[in-house]
């Protein structure tokens, strides 16, 4: 090949990308300006709520502009799959984008990623009544404790709105702020205070080795730093039953929990209730005071704090071994019992395998994975 | 393995969900990490397959034991480090993938591997076995050692 060949070659290449690049640069220009697709009716839960919005965004944005906030990490560019909502009508067909985040099941319920939905027709939807309540909130830190070694609390206090209403096992969605070139994220933390404390709220975190957002919180957050969050979220909270209690939990995972037995003490709940916290070793262990105080307070509590990697000669009385031993240990027939888990995805499917080989429905196994 | 499409090499930079990014301090574009690992492979005759299979046992072995110790191997203790959320697949489309690690460790050598989900999916499906540098980076040979393949 002599070298006006190549020349030409080059320049043909060139005058390709060009044209692609103008022509992609137009469709989009034409999505957002030149296609207008008007006002657009979104039905919410079978009429529940109707909102009108301007056709042509994606699901999320245009709920979110409406103050109703759906779970979301990656600020809506389709790769958390945390936005989930049924789409009954109107929503098009699913993208490829989407695709790999669908399971067949959820596929067959109309279940897609919000963000990759495009509002352009009237379109009907479903999602859970608790996303009604969920608002954004800012707030200033007032306190942040060391409870571990790898574990904190933070209380914050609201300023803007001044208060919340959520369930004692709810969750809120943490921002962090840009820090040393990474970007801003949002993040799950259980809350672990009282639901009557509207003003504030508390939150146990632990660390993640290189974690975006816990080390801004462990690192860089200081106390007097304003904070925003949005929430509350989840489904995860006690049933109205006087069924007795398994709890168990490792971790972070206390803060649900423990959230729940401060409840329990306040409203005068009376159940029957076992917790069993699983840790390393006794440096991994917080709120035993707090526990212990609850053991007394609550007519029929008990807790059991189970160490596994704890050395023989530490002068360990308590109980050592895993969580799930436990339950086989101190409850041999769960048929009666709720349980209340929270922690790893591996520590929830070997609870749920032992709870229900000693006899518990699993419709009567409520739990929060970590994933 | 399936052959992965040309991706971004923006996927592959630090994120909303990977701090630092999956090339660490690699300055490879991703094709050329892929290729150079499977050669290493491949001239120490390890089907990328066995190990693969072998870091996803060593993983639910420590997943599963809740915290404590595990044995994944002779003198080889895992232990599971457990955290919330889910990370997605820098090869995009391939969903998302539990947190948590696996950290192993050789009691003969003090070597250490850190295992993820998200890192056995990278290999399993796109040979990829991550930057030099970065904290997920699973090294082939070095695996293989701890895993007691070689």
């Amino acid at each position: 090949m002599d070298a006006t060949m190549l020349q030409s070659l080059l320049v043909s290449i060139a005058f390709l990308a060009s044209l692609g690049l103008v022509l992609a640069a137009l469709l989009v220009l034409a999505e957002k300006k030149i296609l207008n697709y008007g006002p657009c009716d979104i039905d919410i839960n079978a009429g529940e709520k109707k909102l009108t919005v301007q056709g042509g965004s994606s699901l999320l944005s245009s709920l979110a502009e409406n103050d109703l906030f759906i779970p979301s990490a990656c600020g809506g560019r389709g790769s958390c799959a945390y936005c989930k909502v049924k789409v009954l009508e109107g929503g098009g067909v699913i993208g490829p984008v989407e695709e790999p985040y669908l399971s067949p099941a959820e596929r067959k319920d109309h279940v897609r990623l919000s963000c990759q939905v495009k509002v352009r027709t009237p379109i009907k939807i479903e999602v859970p009544r608790e996303l009604f309540s969920v608002k954004r909130f800012k707030g200033v830190l007032e306190r942040k404790r060391s409870l571990t070694h790898d574990i904190l609390e933070l209380r914050i206090r609201l300023s803007a709105p001044p208060a919340i209403d959520f369930i004692a096992g709810q969750y809120v969605q943490l921002e962090s702020a840009e820090y040393r070139g990474r970007e801003s994220v949002m993040r799950a933390y259980s809350i672990s205070s009282l639901p009557s404390e509207k003003t504030h709220i508390e939150l146990v975190i632990r660390k993640v080795p290189d974690g975006i957002c816990t080390t801004w919180i462990f690192e860089l957050l200081k106390e007097g730093q304003r904070v925003e969050f949005s929430g509350p979220y989840g489904e995860f909270h006690l049933s109205d039953t006087q069924a007795p209690i398994i709890f168990i939990a490792g971790g972070s995972g206390m803060a649900p929990i423990y959230g729940m037995l401060r409840h329990m003490r306040e409203t005068g709940n009376t159940r029957t209730a076992v917790y069993y916290f699983g840790a390393r070793q006794q440096n991994d262990l917080f709120y035993l005071d707090e526990l212990r105080t609850l053991e007394k307070e609550l007519p029929s509590f008990s807790f059991t704090p189970v160490l596994s990697k704890e050395p023989d000669d530490s002068g360990w009385n308590g109980e050592r071994g895993l969580v799930t031993q436990m339950v086989q240990k101190y409850v041999p027939d769960t048929s009666k019992h709720e349980a209340y888990l929270c922690g790893s995805p591996g520590m929830i499917d070997a609870s749920v395998k032992v709870l229900a080989d000693n006899g518990m429905p699993t419709e009567n196994i409520f739990y929060d994975k970590f994933s | 393995m399936k052959q992965s499409p040309k991706e971004s090499p923006k996927n592959f930079e630090a994120s909303k969900f990977s701090g630092d990014g999956f090339l660490g301090s690699d300055q490879r574009p991703v094709d050329e990490i892929i290729a150079h690992d499977a050669r290493t492979l491949d001239q120490a005759g390890i089907p990328l397959a066995q190990l693969a299979a072998a870091l996803e046992t060593a993983y639910l072995a420590s997943r599963d034991a809740l915290g404590a110790p595990a044995e994944t191997a002779p003198e080889v203790i895992g232990e599971f480090e457990e955290s919330r959320g889910r990370l997605p697949c820098p090869f995009r489309g391939c969903g998302v993938f539990e947190k948590g690690e696996a950290v192993l460790t050789d009691r003969r050598t003090n070597d250490t591997l850190i295992i993820t989900a998200l890192g056995i999916h990278l290999i399993k499906k796109h040979g990829f076995f991550q930057g030099s540098g970065s904290r997920y980076r699973i090294d082939p040979l070095k695996a293989a050692k701890i895993l007691r393949i070689i």
